[in-house]
């Protein structure tokens, strides 16, 4: 009989005391996970929501920004109309297609800008307000399931599709494995340097007559700047309104009108 | 006979000091207050002319913008080497060529970081920046390795950042994609004038990289010239020949690229490219307009303070001549004909004028020397509102003597009337005034 070694059990006894190893997820089962995140963000109809940004820039003061966001997701149509501070009151953006257009009520003038505008001058960009659209723009590879916190997550890399512009061509995401909520993302830059990292600690819903069944977004939404340590923002997204919006809403005219 | 007059006018003037200091005060401050204005609106035209042309334009440019869809703007030429070539042959008054990348970023470094409007180039075809840059730290040639950045001393010291520092750059691609290089600091050039605070160069492929520009792409081609001054005639001929060889021209507007970058052309309906040829002066043409509108300020503000000065002459001397009516009948009585009468008092004032004038300028002259050996650094607010880092006067002789000329004969015609109606008083009239 062989002798058993000294150390076999305390081997036995640290493999089983282990976490079990994560097993790969299955290409289906990553575009079971990517389609739900997309699927219980979307929302068929208009959509209202008052937000507070709040920007923090070494060295400044601190900015706080209210604005109320519109959508009407199903023409891609987007509009920010910013309401405090007293200063930025009456500006806005607008969103039609590809285009998206700032006003400027001081000097009366609207400039095509880029899609990937920083909004309002802080960290946040447009798609952080609009519905999730990863299937459509990104190719999702598992990378490993982990601990987040308390929460067991989904570690996913995304990298855009040929021929897609988006601001961040590389992104990777810890989704909540339970509710399929993305708590955490790192954005990443063409060159692959960790440009912003995102945290969505707080999820809620609402019950959508368009959609007919729960829209869920982020109430809370973290983000750091990872070129310049030490700059954030911070949006609050409350008073959701999944109600049908006025038609001629998303135009130019319409956003004029505001600060006359 | 002349010195005789001018003895007589001197003692003149001399015999009521109180009266005439105040008048030759007045005309040395309107003196003084002009050559200053000007001396400065030249300083900031120097300095402005001599960064923007070592800094981003040559003579002529080619630069251009390509647009992938409506909403993007990027400054490149695509394809470059052909439209080098077609300028080259099209072109017989260029002395040397220069091709730029062109761009902005947001530099970062360990503590702080600031915007920048970089120009990528390959150093070892810049034959003007050896004689242009003065490097204080570093070594011009190594701007020629992989990676590497020229900044000037302000930007040095604002992103607090010395030589083999390493710097982030980040900015978006021609595509609207965030992208991001690092950057070694292999130089750091005394600053040139307001647009080295927030202009610098990096290694061409650098620049390409971090906008994901293929090799054939650039920012804009400068054209330096044989003869400066055919910068206009050239920049019309080549806008339509390029246009008769098919590339797509912009309408000549006097701006600078970045802010056709930033304001005209993302609003603008097209996609592709097209080609913008510039000149140096289109390329500071806000700044220009801006020197013009100074000037005109100026103007109007000299205007204002000359109509001052002729009031208070007028009356100065109407005074002058009721107090000396006595005198003038006594003299017109010996005998002495209108014409001298007139004559002295032209030359009392003609000496008032050159005095006082005289004392204004050389008092500007003083106190701009002095504030240019100072050396005030002005503060960031100012700075773009001068146009300058330090306050700098530029001292033009001509233009100083003809300041002080012209108000010194403003001020002689504004005696001809007083001194003629004191030259028609009657000997027996004046000689009865009781002043």
């Amino acid at each position: 009989m062989i002798p058993m070694p000294k150390t076999l059990p305390l081997a036995l006894a640290l493999l089983l005391a282990a976490p079990p190893v994560a097993s790969a997820l299955t290409n289906d089962e990553l575009a079971r996970v990517v389609g739900e995140i997309d699927e219980r963000q979307r929302n068929q109809g208009d959509w209202k929501a008052l937000c507070y940004m709040e920007q923090k820039e070494k060295g400044k003061t601190d900015v706080v920004y209210e604005l109320l966001v519109f959508r009407r997701d199903q023409d891609d149509k987007q509009m920010f109309l910013f309401t405090k501070p007293k200063a930025e009151a009456g500006k806005g953006y607008l969103r039609i297609e590809k285009n998206l257009w700032l006003y400027d009520p001081a000097v009366g003038r609207w400039e095509r800008r880029t899609e990937r505008e920083r909004i309002g001058g802080t960290n946040t960009r447009r798609g952080d307000l609009d519905e999730s659209k990863i299937r459509e723009e990104y190719d999702a590879k598992w990378e490993a399931d982990e601990k987040l916190g308390v929460y067991d997550v989904h570690k996913i890399l995304l990298t855009v599709k040929p021929g897609v512009d988006v601001a961040y061509p590389v992104v990777r995401m810890w989704v909540d494995r339970s509710t399929t909520n993305v708590l955490k993302r790192q954005d990443l830059a063409l060159s692959g340097r960790l440009m912003r990292t995102v945290y969505q600690p707080r999820w809620k819903k609402i019950f959508s007559p368009s959609k007919k069944a729960d829209v869920w977004y982020p109430e809370e939404i973290r983000i750091f700047d990872e070129i310049e340590k030490g700059n954030s923002t911070l949006i609050l997204i409350k008073e959701i309104d999944l109600r049908a919006l006025e038609a001629n809403l998303f135009t130019k005219a319409w956003l004029e009108s505001r600060s006359r | 006979m002349i010195g005789v007059d001018l003895q007589i006018a001197a003692r003149n003037l001399a015999a009521h000091t109180r009266r005439n200091l105040f008048l030759a005060g007045a005309l040395a401050a309107v003196t003084g207050l002009l050559v200053l204005l000007g001396a400065l609106t030249s300083g900031m035209e120097a300095a402005m002319t001599e960064s923007a042309t070592t800094l981003m334009t040559g003579h002529v440019n080619v630069g251009g913008f390509f647009k992938i869809t409506s909403s993007s703007t990027a400054p490149l030429v695509s394809e470059y080497p052909k439209v080098l070539a077609e300028v080259k042959k099209r072109v017989p008054e260029i002395d040397y060529v220069t091709v730029r990348g062109r761009g902005w970023a947001k530099a970062v470094s360990e503590n702080k970081s600031m915007d920048l409007v970089l120009a990528g180039v390959d150093v070892a075809h810049e034959p003007a920046f050896q004689r242009v840059l003065r490097i204080s730290e570093g070594r011009l040639e190594d701007l020629g390795q992989p990676d590497t950045v020229l900044l000037f001393e302000g930007q040095a010291e604002r992103l607090k950042v010395r030589v083999n520092d390493v710097l982030t750059l980040s900015a978006p691609t021609a595509r609207g994609t965030n992208n991001t290089a690092d950057v070694r600091v292999v130089a750091i050039a005394k600053n040139v004038g307001l647009l080295s605070a927030f202009s610098a160069f990096i290694q061409a492929d650098a620049l390409r990289r971090l906008y994901g520009l293929n090799p054939s792409a650039t920012g804009a081609i400068h054209l330096f010239l044989k003869d400066p001054a055919d910068a206009p005639t050239v920049a019309a001929r080549l806008r339509a020949e390029l246009a008769t060889a098919g590339w797509r021209v912009m309408d000549p507007e006097a701006k600078p690229y970045w802010m056709k970058l930033m304001q005209t052309v993302p609003s603008e309906d097209w996609t592709g490219q097209k080609l913008d040829v510039t000149t140096a002066d289109d390329e500071m043409g806000q700044f220009k307009q801006f020197i013009l509108a100074l000037r005109v300020v100026t103007g109007l503000l000299v205007v204002i303070l000359m109509v001052v000065v002729v009031i208070g002459i007028l009356n100065t001397l109407a005074i002058a001549i009721r107090e000396r009516t006595r005198e003038i009948g006594t003299l017109r009585a010996i005998g002495m004909q209108r014409g001298k009468v007139s004559w002295l008092i032209l030359l009392e004032t003609a000496l008032l004028g050159v005095g006082g004038t005289a004392a204004g300028a050389l008092l500007a002259v003083g106190l701009a020397a002095g504030v240019n050996a100072i050396g005030i650094h002005l503060p960031e607010a100012a700075q773009v509102f001068l146009a300058q880092e330090r306050l700098t006067f530029l001292l033009d002789a001509r233009a100083i003597a003809t300041n002080a000329a012209f108000l010194a004969a403003v001020t002689i015609a504004a005696s001809i009337l007083p001194a003629r109606r004191a030259a028609r008083l009657k000997p027996i009239t004046a000689m009865h005034h009781v002043g």
